[in-house]
């Protein structure tokens, strides 16, 4: 008897298991139609730390006291867990409404059907205040998966206090090039002591660096088809130069380099006053600020002068309705909501990187602290080219095979030549694993 | 004498010296805490505390309670499964013991990772999201081989004279169970409820996906809430609040090791 | 004669042959059997029939037949993730239980302030999993660490020693051998459950206590022994926390610290691929198995069983 309940009950999972796994997009209200005057739940979820988790709840009973049949429900989840969670629900079609989106998911996610349109929605979504570039970023084959909401650029965060120290001038970074990051990087740690060194290597926590040297040669990492393009000798350079940094003790020694460059912010070389040159988003110049105590100038990259400028607009995330949703118009009216209301855009100021929308940016320059204000400037004066492809399906785990060849170029598992070819190999089968 | 506890002392300081300094740091202003570290204090602050405390939405109180809820579903749920599951498997004698032990074993050497999927699925489909329900029944049904495993070792090691007698004198398996071989596992039953206390209060992974409202959420799931590797952490609450929370579980093992002292040595002997 | 001999006679000598308890067993296991088919059976068959699809969590799954599975041999990041979990089992788990053996026999009795140091010891054993070791950890074996510090007392240059391919795995296996509380406390308890009266009996036999160890606590606390190690060694196949706190989740430096299961978890949600996730799951099952089974089989000749 026993064993027939089994069979049964284990065929009754597994038929339940599939038929949700193969389930469609629910069928819910339209996106296009009115907002309903029902009671209406949402639920929103987001990552990061403790302080977003206030600022954004504050934010959440601002719009709960306009529109009080909606409730948002905020579910705050720190980065690994946010995916790991937000997979998962996927996967039993219970997927949030709305959610924070990062560029490297974006197109795994929306290309996957996930995401909503959310021109589809445009009734109840505003976005006339936004650059159409940045716009653009957050969009694939003319759809847009997700709405930009804050920018930021990549550059380089140089420690005045540490130059002064040491008697070295700040470079002009208008015309240097990645040459004159060394020399003065070499200055740096020959007066250091093997204390403190000249430069925090790239290549570590972000691909960025990477984009934007070829981008400064005219190339780009992927075609806008999502292949990979990147001429392996501008990787081999790239891998080479970080060698070279590491080889010629402008960096730290590799354990030293790779332990805090992947420790988080607060452990980073920068953040420790232990290197005087690093690679950061122009948005974490407040954060760093704070963490090292010391004072901090933002510089354009090197080479900017030289060839094209490589320098471009990262939307810092994206904000994106479920596909899934029930609700889709009063979620795209919150996002509008978050995108612009100017008050509660006085309550999230640059939390979420300097805002895409234009009019929200000026709207907070008067409440901003001094290093915003100089992230702001950055991003409003510093050239930039148009925007890189979105990351393709399946390259999202892009970051953690450039970090990977970095160790083996630093450690000497590898060539920098070997390391060019491989990780374009690597990166063009995960791509086409996804297909 | 003397040369024993000073080696003790020795070994016992490298092993706590990271536990000091967490303590050390969450008493430091947080923005000191990466640019001198060392376990000397230049001042005491407690600022840490209050601004931990409050730092998430609902406050941290409400994480305590929710774990300690949690916990004691879950301590209650693997007494009493799991010693009647692992009695079952070591004093009685029945048909495809072999095999169903072998069964038990196995379902601990799949890694939680891809069963997690499927099962989020099954009580997603039940409704069971968002409550402790995914997370303690499993529990009420001895799901934990690890400590059914745990127990039936335990009774193995008990002397039989003990239930043989009993069954002599007409007892049914029922009370010796419950009258002999019960009173005689209390290390055992020590033993499962500091760690299912300790796992419980620790675990990460499956108390992330099933609890998705910030009123639910537990104490791993909140400590986790303050590190985001995207920005700034405030380490100084981090640690602050990972302190508050080692008291709890602290505190259980301090008066749960007791329980373990009261093994069958001094029963039988002395 | 000695104690043990004679007690194992008396024991072995009683023994008779007794019928089968079928329905009182089937009570005693009703909740086991329930958690079996109601919670268990379901997600393990899915994720063995996932295992045969390519399935990545949005859309629905894709019968791909034997694919997932062929993968695994040619797959060099998982051999090289192997290789590392491997080294890490068969390492770790010896200097662990005999850590905890050791700290457990010297903690049994006899000693003032019992109840402290056992706390003391248990402590790192709390915090193992918490977020907070990453921090903890580079205190100790980063560049600047305790160990780096106490090195140039005597001269020595250190390095990021987590941040190092040739030995962050082996400040896991430190990491692992630290939190050696859990296996500690069931030795602990399994120590309590000898009778005194064996050690009496011995001494009065004039057994001295190294004899007394090899003679009595060994082969009563054997069943325990035996249960930590087959868990240990199921455990530290399965370790993924530390390794995932530690190296930020990604196995780092060059895979150096990629364990099974981590490997597992970036294929399933980062890539995702739970299909091949799957797949890998069911391999390792295999592994482990095979390894318990090994296990069980020399249990025959070097655990005491009263029954």
């Amino acid at each position: 008897m026993l064993k027939g309940v089994r069979r049964r009950t284990a065929l009754t999972v597994l038929v339940s298991l599939t038929a949700s796994m193969l389930a469609a997009c629910g069928s819910g209200s339209e996106a296009g139609g009115d907002l309903t005057a029902e009671p209406v739940t949402l639920r929103f979820t987001w990552w990061g730390a403790d302080d977003r988790h206030k600022r954004t709840q504050q934010v959440i009973d601002m719009f709960q006291k306009k529109h009080p049949n909606i409730t948002i429900k905020g579910e705050f989840k720190e980065w690994n867990g946010y995916w790991d969670s937000l997979a998962t629900t996927m996967a039993a079609n219970d997927a949030p409404d709305i959610m924070q989106m990062d560029e490297l998911y974006i197109a795994s996610y929306s290309e996957r059907g996930a995401l909503l349109d959310l021109n589809e929605a445009k009734k109840h979504l505003d976005t006339a205040n936004f650059d159409q570039k940045a716009l653009a970023t957050g969009a694939v084959d003319g759809k847009q998966y997700g709405l930009p909401v804050g920018l930021g650029m990549y550059s380089i965060m140089v420690n005045t206090d540490l130059l002064a120290k040491y008697d070295i001038p700040v470079p002009d970074d208008t015309k240097w090039s990645w040459d004159d990051l060394k020399k003065i990087g070499d200055q740096v740690s020959k007066a250091g002591g093997g204390q403190v060194f000249g430069v925090q290597s790239p290549g570590i926590n972000d691909t960025a660096g990477l984009s934007i040297r070829a981008r400064q040669q005219g190339k780009s990492l992927f075609d806008q088809q999502g292949k990979v393009v990147l001429p392996p000798e501008i990787a081999t350079q790239y891998w080479q130069y970080i060698l070279d940094l590491s080889k010629t003790g402008v960096a730290a020694p590799p354990s030293v380099t790779i332990e805090k460059a992947s420790a988080g912010l607060n452990q980073s070389a920068t953040a420790t006053n232990t290197a005087a040159f690093g690679f950061w988003w122009n948005t974490q110049l407040t954060a760093l600020t704070a963490a090292s105590g010391a004072k901090l100038k933002l510089l354009r990259l090197p080479g900017e002068s030289q060839g094209k400028p490589g320098a471009y607009y990262k939307p810092s995330m994206f904000w994106s309705v479920s596909s899934r949703s029930k609700h889709p118009a009063e979620a795209a009216a919150f996002v509008s909501f978050l995108a612009n209301d100017e008050e509660a855009a006085k309550i999230l100021l640059t939390e979420r990187g300097v805002p895409a929308n234009l009019k929200i940016r000026d709207a907070i320059a008067g409440q901003l602290k001094e290093t915003d204000k100089a992230a702001k400037e950055y991003l409003d004066t510093v050239p930039v080219s148009d925007p890189p492809r979105i990351t393709p399906k399946g390259a999202s785990t892009l970051d953690a095979i450039l970090k990977r060849k970095t160790e083996d170029v630093l450690f000497g598992r590898t060539t920098p030549d070997a390391a060019a070819a491989s990780f374009i190999k690597e990166v063009q089968s995960e791509v086409d694993a996804a297909k | 004498m003397p040369a024993k506890h000073l080696g003790l002392v020795v070994i016992g300081f490298i092993m706590l010296y990271p536990v000091l300094w967490m303590i050390v740091s969450s008493l430091r202003p947080g923005d000191e805490i990466f640019r001198n570290p060392g376990l000397i204090l230049d001042s005491l602050q407690t600022e840490n505390y209050t601004e931990g405390w409050n730092a998430l939405n609902p406050s941290f109180g409400t994480y305590l309670l929710n774990s300690t809820i949690l916990v004691l579903g879950c301590i209650i749920g693997n007494l009493v499964s799991c010693s009647m599951a692992a009695y079952a498997f070591a004093r009685l004698n029945f048909s495809g013991k072999r095999w169903w032990f072998g069964i038990m074993l196995g379902t601990i050497m799949l890694p939680v990772h891809v069963i997690i999927v499927p099962q989020y699925v099954l009580f997603s489909q039940a409704g069971w999201v968002n409550t402790f329900l995914p997370l303690i029944v499993p529990k009420i049904l001895a799901t934990d081989a690890f400590f059914v495993f745990l127990m039936v070792q335990f009774i193995r090691g008990l002397p039989r004279e003990l239930d043989e007698a009993a069954r002599i004198d007409g007892c049914g398996h029922p009370r010796i169970f419950a009258q002999i071989v019960l009173p005689l596992m209390k290390p055992a039953l020590a033993t499962t409820t500091i760690f299912t206390f300790i796992w419980t209060w620790n675990d990460f992974f499956t108390q992330l996906i099933y609890l998705t409202d910030p009123e639910m959420y537990t104490v791993p799931v909140a400590l986790r809430s303050f590190v985001d590797s995207t920005v700034a952490t405030s380490w100084g609450s981090q640690f602050a609040m990972s302190v508050v929370s080692l008291v709890p579980i602290f505190l259980a093992f301090l008066i749960g090791q007791r329980y373990l002292v009261k093994g069958i040595a001094t029963t039988g002997g002395k | 004669m000695s104690a043990l001999d004679e007690l194992r006679q008396l024991r072995h000598g009683g023994v008779q042959v007794r019928k089968r308890d079928n329905k009182a067993a089937f009570w005693f296991l009703a909740p086991w059997f329930a958690g079996l088919i109601f919670i268990t059976v379901g997600p393990v068959l899915a994720s063995f029939l996932l295992g045969f699809t390519k399935y990545n969590l949005i859309q629905p799954p894709k019968f791909i037949g034997f694919d997932n599975f062929a993968r695994i041999f040619s797959d060099e990041r998982l051999h090289n993730a192997l290789g590392v979990t491997f080294t890490y089992v068969l390492v770790s788990v010896p200097l662990q239980l005999a850590c905890a053996l050791g700290v457990a026999l010297l903690l049994d009795r006899g000693l003032r302030g019992l109840a402290f140091y056992r706390s003391a010891f248990y402590l790192p054993s709390l915090l193992g999993s918490s977020v907070a070791i990453a921090v903890l950890w580079t205190q100790v074996f980063g560049a600047e660490g305790l160990i780096n510090r106490v090195l140039s007392f005597v001269g020595i240059e250190g390095r990021g020693w987590i941040s190092d391919p040739d030995t962050a795995l082996s400040t896991l296996i430190v990491l692992n051998v630290w939190t050696f509380g859990s296996p500690m406390i069931i030795f602990l308890a399994g120590l309590r459950q000898i009778p005194a009266v064996y050690y009496e009996a011995a001494a009065i036999d004039g057994a001295s206590k190294w004899s007394q160890f090899w003679r009595i606590t060994l082969p009563l606390l054997s069943p325990i022994l035996f249960f930590n190690l087959v868990l240990q060694i199921i455990h530290a196949f399965q370790s993924f926390t530390q390794a995932f706190v530690v190296s930020g989740g990604t196995g780092g430096p060059s895979d150096s610290t990629m364990f099974y299961t981590l490997y597992l978890y970036q294929q399933g949600f980062s890539r995702f691929d739970m299909g091949y996730a799957s797949a890998l799951a069911w391999f390792l099952l295999l592994i482990i198995a095979a390894f318990t089974a090994i296990n069980f089989w020399a249990a025959k000749y070097w655990v005491f069983y009263d029954d």
